[in-house]
């Protein structure tokens, strides 16, 4: 994905988001605290280097690049409720669909987007990993997310969990189809949350 | 504490210090949250016997419930006893409130329960000693519920004045079908609570402050979204309205629903998927009809002095300090509509929050900064003051949609209860 294409050219139609999508991210909610056996170490550690790879390119603002690592049947999605539920009932902070998240993408790059100039300095930081197998080539990942923030002298931490489920794509790789981050105060206010968590 | 209340609001503008003073927040939460009617929450959050939410109210820890019988009590947080804070949870539903100190239990209706060892004390339960204080008037609009400190606070229909129209008009969309809170996203911004209200009025800002959304959506999908405030938003057939009381609101229907608002809507996550869906369902007319209501409201209105209507939202202003606020977007449902229709309220109801309002309140903040200045004091509401564009109906004035006078009616009823006595 290129900042031009972001910018210029009319999406095409976006299907995939209808009552069963909802009721299938709501399963994969409620299945964080049910991880299964954990994969073996060399598929943990490409899995690893790969959402390695994802934070460092959120940290640096390559976020064209960035969305080249998610499919195309995607979704991005930010809870307003720790508890699990089903999104298509309730309120959230983003559920964003690849079109949606695009959207957002283009809103940075048209120079404009006051929220985010100055944008915030982030580093996120992935630990306590887990990775098991949902089906042939479907994994699931959770892991403790923390994002550190600076902007306009305000130092702040978002602490997470992070979710990802992903999708092995023919003739190799993994690409990420959901990602969701569970704000552990999701419920509670909070400040200027309009970068990429 | 007596300013001059005639140098501070004046005709074309207000002081700096009525953003940034310590002193004038402090009697605010006295003049005008324990005077007037205070917006506190929403009755299908409470919608059993013995829910509650716990809110503030002005600064004071309530909570709202509702009792066995139906009816909604606004309770202040704190014992009896020692003032220990008795529900410390955000919502829920108790049969009873026990004091995690010592016991001290009451319903929710705020009666004491149970005191344990009651021996050792004079009074006794049935006196109404041990009961918790309760706000002295509380009434709902349609569910809408307020309360209020003062006894002689007119009623509350009275006081929403010509504002109850609006709401009126908010809630007919929808036939007999019920608004149902689905969800709350709460924001806390560094700036004084009436940047927010200042704003919700204001239809000069939106070219410029949401400059990057209407980029985007014209650049990706054509002339969508509010493009209509893009040219010249005075010469639309868009309006401000002002009404008593401090009430006022800006109409942006006639040129958001002329023809179509989901047309003119920016794709959202299941959009496709719904039109085709509901099309096979119920038909190409119907479906046009139910599309139209899953697309916000188009009137942002404020009730003075803390509640907005704002798309399909419904949005709560908590003042926590004279440079801190919590905003509440409670986001709905209707009881009569489709659930995916419904679903698709909630993606539309996510859009301006992260979209839009982000650069508002980055811009409320900085204001919040720059007033700190002292030798430049005043904040300019001066628009259409004099440009003789004003109609004079029979509830309020209708002005061109950039007009300050929205602002210029909060002040003068903030003016007037600051400025009241005792």
């Amino acid at each position: 994905m290129t900042t031009k294409k972001l910018l210029q050219q009319e999406p095409g139609p976006s299907t995939y988001v209808d009552d069963d999508y909802y009721r299938r991210l709501h399963g994969i909610a409620q299945d964080w605290s049910n991880p299964g056996p954990p994969v073996a170490p060399d598929l943990h550690h490409e899995i690893t280097a790969l959402l390695h790879r994802e934070c460092r390119l959120l940290d640096d603002g390559r976020f064209e690049e960035w969305l080249d690592l998610f499919q195309e049947q995607c979704i991005y999605w930010v809870p307003s409720d720790p508890a699990p539920h089903n999104p298509g009932r309730t309120i959230t902070w983003e559920i964003q669909d690849r079109r949606r998240l695009e959207d957002k993408i283009a809103r940075y790059r048209t120079g404009f987007a006051f929220s985010q100039l100055p944008p915030t300095r982030t580093r996120h930081c992935l630990s306590n990993i887990e990775i098991w197998a949902t089906g042939e080539t479907e994994l699931r990942v959770r892991a403790n997310l923390t994002i550190h923030t600076y902007r306009k002298g305000e130092r702040g931490t978002l602490a997470c969990m992070g979710g990802y489920v992903l999708q092995g794509q023919e003739g190799g790789g993994w690409l990420i189809e959901v990602k969701q981050v569970n704000l552990i105060d999701a419920d509670q206010a909070q400040g200027n949350i309009s970068f990429m968590l | 504490m007596s300013p001059d209340w005639d140098y501070l609001i004046q005709e074309d503008r207000i002081h700096r210090s009525v953003y940034t003073s310590e002193a004038l927040f402090r009697r605010e939460m006295h003049s005008i949250f324990a005077r007037t009617w205070v917006f506190v929450g929403h009755e299908s959050e409470i919608p059993a016997a013995g829910d509650f939410v716990t809110r503030r109210l002005g600064g004071r820890a309530v909570i709202v419930t509702r009792d066995v019988h139906g009816d909604v009590h606004v309770l202040f947080n704190r014992c009896a006893h020692r003032g220990a804070k008795v529900c410390r949870e955000d919502k829920g539903n108790a049969r009873v409130f026990v004091c995690p100190y010592h016991s001290w239990t009451y319903d929710p209706a705020g009666r004491s329960v149970s005191v344990p060892l009651d021996y050792a004390y004079d009074a006794d339960r049935e006196s109404g000693k041990f009961d918790l204080l309760k706000v002295a008037r509380v009434s709902s609009y349609r569910g809408f519920i307020f309360a209020c400190l003062n006894p002689e606070q007119p009623a509350l229909e009275d006081y929403l004045a010509g504002a109850r129209q609006v709401i009126d008009e908010w809630l007919d969309r929808y036939g007999d079908g019920e608004v149902v809170v689905s969800g709350t996203q709460r924001y806390r911004i560094a700036a004084n609570w009436k940047f927010v209200t200042d704003n919700q009025g204001d239809g000069y800002h939106p070219a410029y402050s949401h400059r990057s959304l209407l980029m985007m959506a014209a650049s990706r999908y054509g002339d969508k979204d509010m493009q209509y405030f893009a040219a010249d938003p005075d010469a639309s057939r868009m309006f401000v309205k002002a009404f008593g009381n401090g009430h006022y609101y800006l109409d942006q229907r006639p040129e958001m629903h002329a023809v179509s608002a989901w047309e003119l809507q920016r794709p959202q996550p299941g959009r496709e998927h719904l039109e085709q869906s509901l099309a096979e369902e119920y038909g190409e007319m119907e479906a046009k009809r139910l599309l139209e209501l899953a697309v916000g409201a188009g009137m942002n209105l404020t009730v003075f002095p803390n509640l907005l209507l704002i798309g399909n939202q419904v949005q709560l202003i908590d003042p926590l300090g004279v440079d801190q606020t919590d905003l509440y977007w409670f986001a709905t449902t209707v009881s009569n509509l489709p659930d995916e229709v419904n679903a698709m309220r909630m993606r539309t109801q996510e859009d301006f929050p992260m979209f839009g309002e982000v650069d508002d309140v980055e811009n409320f903040e900085s204001c919040q900064v720059g007033l700190g200045i002292p030798e430049h004091e005043w904040v300019d509401y001066s628009r259409h003051l004099n440009s003789g564009r004003e109609v004079v109906e029979d509830d309020g004035t209708k002005a061109p949609v950039t007009s300050d006078i929205t602002m210029r009616t909060f002040y003068k009823e903030w003016k007037r209860l600051m400025s009241m006595g005792g």
